[in-house]
């Protein structure tokens, strides 16, 4: 449900909107302040009630729409997406490690030693109790999502849009491998390179691969994606299939393990 | 006097931190920045990985320092791999470094710290109040983007950075367009300086010491192997990072602390602490602009780290708009195509100047370029220590003064935000 279907109270108050980063890099709640040019405009449209980030407001008991950015690897942030999930109208997650669980999610195997790997006697308290990193839907029920590690500025925009207003746009599906036909750039697959391309979801214009690197599945696994077809292709083309498989932990591991 | 001042998740910085003080009987008696963020353990996912894949796992460290960890990442690898990357690519190097600067002080400045100073509760109101200064900072953020975005494919996480060069080049025309926009720049990061010197501050003196990379002929930001320790007028080679610092856990922290091996002496390490050890190579107008702030080494006011940036960012201009102007015409030697290499086994360290101060990233690489062992050793993760005790020496003046509670409160939270503090960085 978009947010204004939600204000039944009065017509003039605004959508009232917090973001929540968990654990992340930051990146995508700096990539909204990087929509500099239309920060204002943006923000004229909502009542921004909480953002760590950029202000010193407390954490307020109302509101309409929750951002989340970060992957949840505590019991503590656990609780934290329930809460919000009970007083939000819509829930965003953006980012691969709040959409996927992302980097973050590479951790999820073998959790234990890793930290154990890092401190060596004991996680300090400050850590809270940790738990194998998932992404929000793996807790909560999400209303919209805004892939990629880090979300464009203008892809978040345009889902922001989505959660005030409502939108009868369907999500696609494909995989970004269309995208580069369309672009007519040379496949990485003809050098021999490995490129995930073949299984992620097409969200991005394939930008990585208009820049010369490969696709590294940022945006997740496309709903279409064919992963022992993906393999079979490797094979073909002379890339390892191990590798492959490799590659595809970085964004994908939370997903694989299921 | 008596009061526990609790803050948590201190609003305006990149992560998650709680500041913990109590006061009993007019005396100071705890004093935490507890680091509450969450450990996503990084050393661990990197191992295992491909060489390909460091740099672009490292990344997700932190968003603001992606292009640092990138960087920091690349040099270990190439110094394993005896890689000698052309002038051009290290200019490019430094250009993406330098855009990262002007987004983060950018960033820092305007949106995270000057709220305080103009008695707001973020800069949204300053549209209104000031929509001049606004615009201004608006669009040098911008261009701090816009830099990283046109060397490194976007504004963060950088795409085309690899082992031995870059993927991709803008153009001629383009690189002469961001000098003009640099150029014209200039005069408001000139403006910023005075004003973050006009802003009150409280007269504390830390007495922790202070790290940066140095190089007696430049301002180095990633083309120096050498740190120094501007009190104790050490230099370290950056192999031996590990011989001159050390980490210790402590309870309240997700970050582990650091401090010198030898003095057991916490440190800053930051655009302050690189002021004070390489103000000589500071172009004429940040100089020029220092000068007139009275920023000048020794300056030990942690506070000042703000007008410490602030003569970065003009530093930065003027030094970027050459490195702009020498792409353009070609000047480097080589290009910045790939260079070919071998992969091999071994251990390297990656030493540069992240906008937050020094970052070191240790890798030992197999046969086969997989990561065996990994250490990433932050610039926040060595600042908290030194943090803590200039807290502390700030809330005993405060009390001394008779300060309330909320004075109290506010001027530790702008103390926590001078640092600059990046606490994904500082837990990763």
């Amino acid at each position: 449900m978009c947010a204004w279907q939600m204000i039944t109270d009065t017509n003039s108050r605004p959508p009232r909107v917090v973001v929540v980063g968990l654990a992340s890099c930051f990146g995508c709640q700096l990539q909204i302040t990087n929509a500099e040019a239309h920060l204002t405009e943006i923000l004229g449209q909502i009542d921004l009630r909480y953002w760590q980030l950029v202000t010193s407001e407390d954490m307020p008991d109302e509101f309409d729409v929750a951002i989340i950015e970060g992957a949840v690897t505590t019991r503590e942030a656990e609780e934290t997406v329930r809460k919000v999930r009970e007083r939000a109208a819509h829930v965003m997650a953006i980012g691969a490690c709040a959409v996927t669980g992302g980097v973050p999610g590479m951790a999820s195997n073998e959790l234990a030693s890793r930290a154990k790997e890092v401190y060596a006697d004991s996680l300090p308290d400050a850590s809270g109790e940790i738990i194998e990193p998932r992404p929000v839907s793996d807790v909560i029920e999400v209303d919209s999502e805004v892939r990629c590690c880090p979300i464009d500025p203008y892809d978040f925009v345009a889902h922001l849009q989505r959660a005030l207003f409502g939108s009868n746009r369907v999500d696609e599906t494909r995989t970004m491998c269309a995208d580069c036909k369309r672009n007519e750039t040379e496949c990485f697959f003809s050098k021999g390179e490995l490129c995930l391309g073949l299984v992620t979801r097409a969200a991005c214009g394939a930008r990585c691969v208009n820049l010369g690197r490969p696709c590294n599945g940022c945006a997740g696994l496309s709903p279409d994606a064919n992963l022992n077809g993906a393999r079979a292709a490797c094979a073909s083309y002379g890339v390892s299939v191990a590798d492959f498989d490799k590659a595809l932990e970085m964004f994908n591991q939370v997903a694989l393990q299921k | 006097m008596k009061a526990t001042i609790n803050v948590d998740h201190v609003a305006r910085i990149e992560g998650h931190g709680d500041i913990h003080v109590v006061i009993e009987e007019g005396q100071v008696k705890t004093v935490e920045m507890a680091v509450v963020e969450p450990v996503r353990l990084f050393e661990s996912m990197v191992r295992g990985r491909s060489f390909t894949e460091v740099s672009y796992i490292a990344s997700r460290i932190c968003g603001i320092c992606s292009a640092s960890h990138v960087v920091t990442d690349l040099l270990a690898i190439e110094r394993i791999f005896g890689i000698e990357v052309s002038d051009r690519t290290n200019a490019l190097r430094e250009l993406l470094l330098y855009g990262s600067y002007l987004q983060n002080h950018g960033t820092h400045l305007f949106v995270l710290a000057a709220p305080d100073f103009l008695g707001q509760k973020s800069v949204f109101p300053v549209e209104q109040i000031d929509p001049a200064l606004f615009d201004s900072a608006l669009a040098l953020k911008s261009l701090g983007n816009e830099l990283c975005t046109k060397v490194g494919g976007r504004s963060i996480h950088p795409i085309t950075a690899v082992v031995g060069g870059f993927t991709h080049e803008m153009s001629a025309d383009e690189y002469r367009a961001f000098a003009d926009r640099m150029d014209g720049m200039r005069p408001f990061a000139i403006a910023t300086v005075d004003l973050f010197n006009s802003f009150a501050i409280p007269d504390i003196q830390s007495t922790g010491d202070m790290l940066a990379m140095y190089d007696p002929d430049k301002y180095a930001i990633c083309d120096s192997r050498i740190a120094k320790f501007a009190g104790a007028g050490t230099e370290f080679d950056a192999d031996d990072f590990d011989g001159n610092i050390e980490e210790y856990a402590v309870e309240h922290s997700g970050a582990l602390f650091a401090r010198a091996r030898w003095t057991k002496s916490n440190y800053m390490t930051s655009a302050l602490a690189r002021i004070n050890v390489s103000w000589d190579n500071l172009c004429k107008d940040a100089k020029v602009a220092a000068a007139k702030a009275g920023l000048r080494p020794p300056e030990r006011n942690p506070f000042r780290n703000n007008v410490a940036q602030a003569v970065e960012l003009v530093d930065a201009l003027e030094r970027c708009a050459e490195l702009c102007r020498r792409l353009a015409n070609d000047e480097f030697e080589g290009s910045s195509v790939p260079e070919p290499y071998e992969v091999r086994a071994g251990r390297g360290v990656g030493f540069t100047e992240a906008p937050r101060g020094t970052l070191f990233h240790e890798l030992d690489l197999d046969d086969d370029g997989r990561v065996v062992r990994a250490s990433i050793v932050t610039p926040t993760a060595q600042n908290v220590a030194n943090l803590e005790s200039d807290m502390r020496q700030l809330a005993e003046l405060l009390v001394a003064q008779g300060a309330d509670e909320a004075e109290i409160r506010l001027e530790i939270e702008k103390l926590v935000r001078a640092y600059d503090p990046c606490l994904s960085c500082s837990v990763h």
